[in-house]
């Protein structure tokens, strides 16, 4: 039943290890090597804001229920920087074994700890990107210093809990079968137009539409990542948000345990 | 005998289903295995071996020699029935598992030895030993990406022999560099035998069996066939195979032996 928890006891300094050497891997042989790490996100950040704030001009700010009105730019910036590990935390969390498949096939190991250290090693990445973003937040007027910045805390490990649970149930089963893995990767390719991570995703003109975004954990971590830079609200605040999100958590670490348990044996044969 | 056994399979049969193509596989993932045409690897084997014993394991390709391996070195999983393997296995099958290309020949020292579950102390212990081993001079200290294939199987070689296994599983079919490595190798494979730790030998050749091996386990299509005297043991299969003749300095008919002495 807790085989994962088991295969993790004892093995935490392997697993940090193993998550260096799965951050190297990443950036081998590249002659600026870690910045590459920023490079792609502050393009990816300039292409939306153009598009959004020069190209379809008129819509450069974004309105924020009881809480006031804030830059496209500052308000992508921040939930950019939590969507960027929330979505490469799916699509590779996924292939996470088969891309590992060494450790599966050829020795033996924990198999679950895979999709932990994998995780950890992106972890690092977002913790950079985090600070510097924190960087621009301090220095932008509609941003600045607040207590409520502490909850970074907060929702940054909820964050890499959340995901890692998630990939006991996508790797597994992507490893088992391709059609899976590609099943995630079309599925992520449109996830990002319907979380609010360049919009406010509860400022939907039906009613209804608000009540749906608070099922998507994409919205809510987005959305978390605001209040604690640019809302200067509490977690606790939206409380059917919270509650919501809870149960989803609850749901995943089920589904999570469910799917390894049953794939973790049938995973050599088939990789 | 009275010892308990180190390596104990207790009715264990292993089946590998077969896909006809990857809907199917697709399908497996939701409904299970039930429905499938599956292969029969391995039939209701029932084995122990005990603490200081040298098994061989002979048997033609398919016969479930690897599938065994697998099981005992805790890569693959039965489908019912029991494997239990005390201690720890050092498996001389696939040397370079689990190697960082971008990280040192010494950092990888360490990483393997961290996947195989060793804590840093003992491996700080062992360092020494696998560096002069492995013979790779200022080499230690560069990326293994820029090895020759040659180099990371010593590397590899040099890390499993060194780690102080309870049970050693080697392949015959392996080679490690060139000549003077290997015979190299042979000879630290007979001193750690004359250690007395367990070893299951694999190897298509009768004599090295001979060798090395007490017992041996005659497999065929999954199914032991006999378990008992080497000697004996080859008989059975050499008649078998339709090859019987007298046992003698020219019954070595499959095969080649790796390296004589």
């Amino acid at each position: 039943m807790f085989q994962i928890f088991k295969e993790h006891k004892g093995f935490s300094k392997q697993i940090f290890l193993l998550s260096k050497s799965e951050l190297k891997k990443t950036y081998k042989g590249a002659a600026i090597g870690p910045l590459w790490a920023l490079v792609k996100p502050a393009f990816t950040i300039f292409v939306y804001w153009f598009a959004f704030s020069v190209g379809i001009r008129g819509s450069s700010e974004v309105a924020v229920d009881g809480v006031g009105d804030f830059g496209r730019f500052i308000f992508m910036v921040v939930g950019f920087t939590a969507w960027f590990f929330m979505s490469e935390s799916i699509t590779l969390g996924s292939k996470s074994i088969r891309q590992n498949s060494q450790y599966v096939t050829k020795v033996a190991f924990p198999v679950s700890t895979i999709m932990t250290f994998t995780q950890l090693a992106r972890l690092y990445v977002h913790l950079f990107l985090a600070a510097i973003m924190y960087i621009i937040v301090v220095f932008n007027p509609q941003g600045g210093v607040s207590w409520y910045n502490l909850q970074f805390f907060f929702y940054c490990p909820l964050m890499f809990a959340f995901f890692t649970v998630l990939a006991w149930s996508t790797a597994p089963m992507a490893a088992f079968s391709r059609d899976f893995e590609n099943a995630v990767t079309a599925f992520m390719s449109g996830v990002f137009w319907i979380s609010g991570i360049f919009y406010n995703s509860y400022d939907m003109p039906l009613p209804l539409l608000n009540k749906i975004m608070l099922f998507n954990p994409i919205n809510f971590f987005a959305n978390g990542y605001r209040n604690t830079f640019l809302y200067n609200k509490g977690f606790w605040e939206n409380e059917t948000e919270l509650y919501i999100f809870l149960g989803e958590f609850i749901l995943i670490i089920i589904l999570g345990i469910w799917n390894y348990n049953r794939l973790r044996k049938r995973i050599p044969d088939v990789l | 005998m009275n010892q308990s056994p180190i390596i104990s399979f207790a009715n264990v049969s292993k089946e590998y289903v077969l896909y006809k193509n990857d809907q199917e596989r697709f399908k497996a993932l939701f409904v299970g295995n039930k429905k499938f045409k599956k292969h029969q690897a391995l039939k209701d084997i029932s084995i122990n071996i005990f603490p200081g014993e040298s098994v061989g394991i002979i048997g033609d390709n398919g016969a479930g020699k690897s599938t065994l391996l697998k099981m005992i070195t805790g890569v693959t999983f039965p489908t019912t029935g029991s494997v239990s393997v005390i201690g720890n296995v050092a498996a001389l099958l696939e040397l370079t598992a689990g190697f960082s290309s971008e990280m040192t020949g010494r950092e990888n020292i360490y990483l393997k030895g961290y996947i195989l579950g060793h804590n840093d102390d003992y491996m700080k212990q062992l360092e020494p030993d696998i560096i002069e081993f492995a013979e790779l001079g200022d080499y230690i200290d560069q990326p293994v990406r820029t090895y020759s294939s040659g180099m990371r199987a010593r590397l590899g070689f040099a890390i499993n022999v060194n780690l102080k296994p309870d049970i050693l599983v080697i392949d015959e079919a392996l080679s490690v560099g060139d000549a003077t490595f290997r015979k190299k190798c042979h000879k630290k494979i007979n001193s750690i035998i004359a250690t007395g730790v367990t070893v299951l030998f694999v190897s298509h050749s009768a004599e090295s069996v001979r060798d090395i091996c007490k017992r041996c386990i005659f497999l065929k299509k999954g199914k032991v066939v006999f378990d008992g005297e080497t000697d004996a043991a080859l008989r059975v299969y050499l008649e078998s195979k339709g090859q019987v003749k007298k046992m003698g300095p020219n019954a070595v008919p499959i095969g080649k032996p790796l390296n004589k002495k």
